[in-house]
């Protein structure tokens, strides 16, 4: 499995969500994208649902988000996906 | 309910619904150029001339307004969590009745049209107040304890007691008929729409903005849990001051202090941003919340000196530092916000994932047009300001750079709405080729 890692910490909004947005792109079927960021990116979830991905969210004692994203079909590697 | 600080197409407006209003704001400012560069010094000569008080209004209602109109029906649905009812329908009313409203207001007040001000009265009286209705309904829906919410709420109040009290006035302007102490309604009118209104709206959204697009930290909860409701308390308390001059004071003292406290902790917060890079945002937040402290001192300073308050500069230095300083900078740079990211987010939610690549928000407009305009605004916002404390030479070259200045705005909008119904175009005629 490969995993891609954005760290979008105390980028301008909507910078984060194109960044993400762009690597979904390029995610390979069986890949994982981990998105760093300081601040729960709402808006970027109904999208990721609408694509066709899971996501899970984590937040760190550093006040950072990270958020694995997933393809749909890799939904158990994620334990209980789709949920924030 | 949804989460209030999701977004998705099902809940946003069509794109149409704030662009409307977005795209004819800009021509109103341009048609108050055009007034200042017709009459020149003398449109100034007097706040009680009827000229002014037109020009005056096809800024605050026509551009200002129509703004604001437009961004609150693309918000309320996402702070509500529900998707609008009919929002094509409810833009096109209101945005039809209100545009055609101003431009009979403003033209039956300059060109003195009593017929205009008649018919202004009942188109502005029920778009606005349907407008008004329907804010106060959807956030009922919404997260009480949000303190966005709360003073958007107590901003739409504002607005609403604005209004009436506007067609009040403007009825005894065109009927005639006696009107007890009208020059203190005239005064509280102005008061509730430009701090009332405006104001609370401007401190409502600053508590989500400034903290998110400028990587601020977050207001002050000690500040952020009573600004609002105390600001919203004294703008009615002031209603009943008509027989009580001192009461009057304390509370303009208050909504001094309080709007005063609002700005000096934004350039705080300002100043202890992540990443202090340039940015044109920034900048304009940063003279609009100047405008504002300078408006107050100014406030202060005619307190102290009666001799400023007697002077006819006064209320036209308040008048610009409040409309053009402040509320029209902090408007403009948040119209740079909200539009290259509408177009960006419908055009990345239509591809949807497998699609061709979007351009993102910096190629949408880049930011080189926008702080150029940004200039033209702050040369023409000093122009102003020289033309009455100065020499009234200073006239025609403010009126000139304000005009080039909304007009370069008008045009940094209207080219990324052509890139989004073009791009969209592209997309569904590649959808229907492939189809085919």
């Amino acid at each position: 499995m490969q995993e891609h890692i954005i760290d979008a910490r105390w980028l301008e909004p909507p910078e984060p969500m194109e960044l993400t947005l762009d690597a979904l792109g390029s995610l390979e079927l069986n890949g994982q994208l981990r998105l760093l960021i300081h601040r729960m990116p709402h808006m970027l979830f109904p999208i990721l649902q609408e694509w066709g991905y899971s996501y899970q969210t984590n937040c760190s004692d550093d006040g950072t988000y990270e958020i694995i994203i997933c393809h749909k079909d890799q939904i158990a590697r994620l334990g209980d996906p789709g949920k924030p | 309910m949804s989460n209030p600080a999701e977004l998705s197409l099902d809940q946003a407006p069509p794109i149409g619904v704030p662009f409307r209003f977005f795209l004819t704001a800009p021509l109103f400012a341009l048609f108050a150029a055009l007034m200042l560069l017709w009459q020149g010094p003398d449109l100034l000569s007097s706040r009680w001339n009827p000229a002014l008080l037109g020009t005056t209004h096809l800024l605050t209602l026509g551009y200002m307004g129509l703004i604001m109109l437009g961004a609150i029906l693309q918000m309320l649905p996402v702070v509500a969590g529900v998707p609008m009812q009919r929002p094509k329908l409810i833009a096109s009313i209101v945005h039809i009745s209100v545009t055609g409203g101003i431009l009979l207001l403003c033209s039956g007040l300059i060109f003195s049209v009593p017929v205009a001000l008649e018919i202004s009265m009942v188109a502005l009286g029920a778009a606005l107040l349907l407008f008004v209705v329907l804010v106060i309904i959807t956030l009922r829906r919404a997260m009480p304890q949000n303190v966005t919410v709360r003073a958007i709420r107590m901003a739409a109040l504002m607005l609403a007691a604005t209004v009436l009290l506007g067609l009040t006035l403007l009825s005894n302007y065109v009927f005639g008929w006696w009107l007890k102490d009208r020059e203190m309604l005239v005064n509280l009118h102005l008061t509730w729409g430009l701090l009332g209104w405006v104001g609370l709206l401007v401190v409502g959204v600053a508590y989500q903005v400034v903290p998110m697009f400028q990587l601020t930290p977050h207001y002050p909860a000690k500040l952020t849990s009573w600004l609002a409701g105390l600001l919203f308390t004294c703008f009615l308390g002031l209603a009943t001051t008509s027989h009580s001059p001192a009461f009057r004071w304390v509370l303009e003292a208050i909504l001094a202090v309080g709007f005063a406290t609002f700005a000096l902790t934004t350039l705080w917060l300002q100043s202890k941003r992540r990443r202090k890079l340039p940015d044109v945002t920034l900048n304009f937040w940063r003279v609009g919340m100047i405008s504002l402290l300078l408006a107050i001192a100014l406030w202060f300073m005619a307190q102290i000196v009666p001799a400023i308050k007697n002077s006819d500069a006064y209320e036209l230095l308040l008048g610009i530092l409040m409309i053009v300083g402040f509320a029209m900078s902090i408007i403009n740079c948040m119209l740079y916000k909200i539009v290259p990211f509408l177009v960006w987010f419908h055009l990345q939610s239509r591809r949807g994932g497998n699609g061709p690549k979007v351009p993102n928000v910096r190629e949408i407009l880049p930011e080189s047009r926008a702080r150029l305009q940004m200039w033209l605004h702050f040369s023409s916002l000093c122009m102003l300001l020289a033309s009455i404390t100065l020499t009234t030479t200073f006239t025609y070259p403010a009126a000139l750079l304000f005009g080039v200045s909304n007009l370069l705005l008008w045009l940094n909008i209207i080219s990324p709405s052509r890139l989004y119904y073009l791009t969209n175009g592209q997309g569904q005629t590649t959808a229907s080729s492939r189809l085919n």
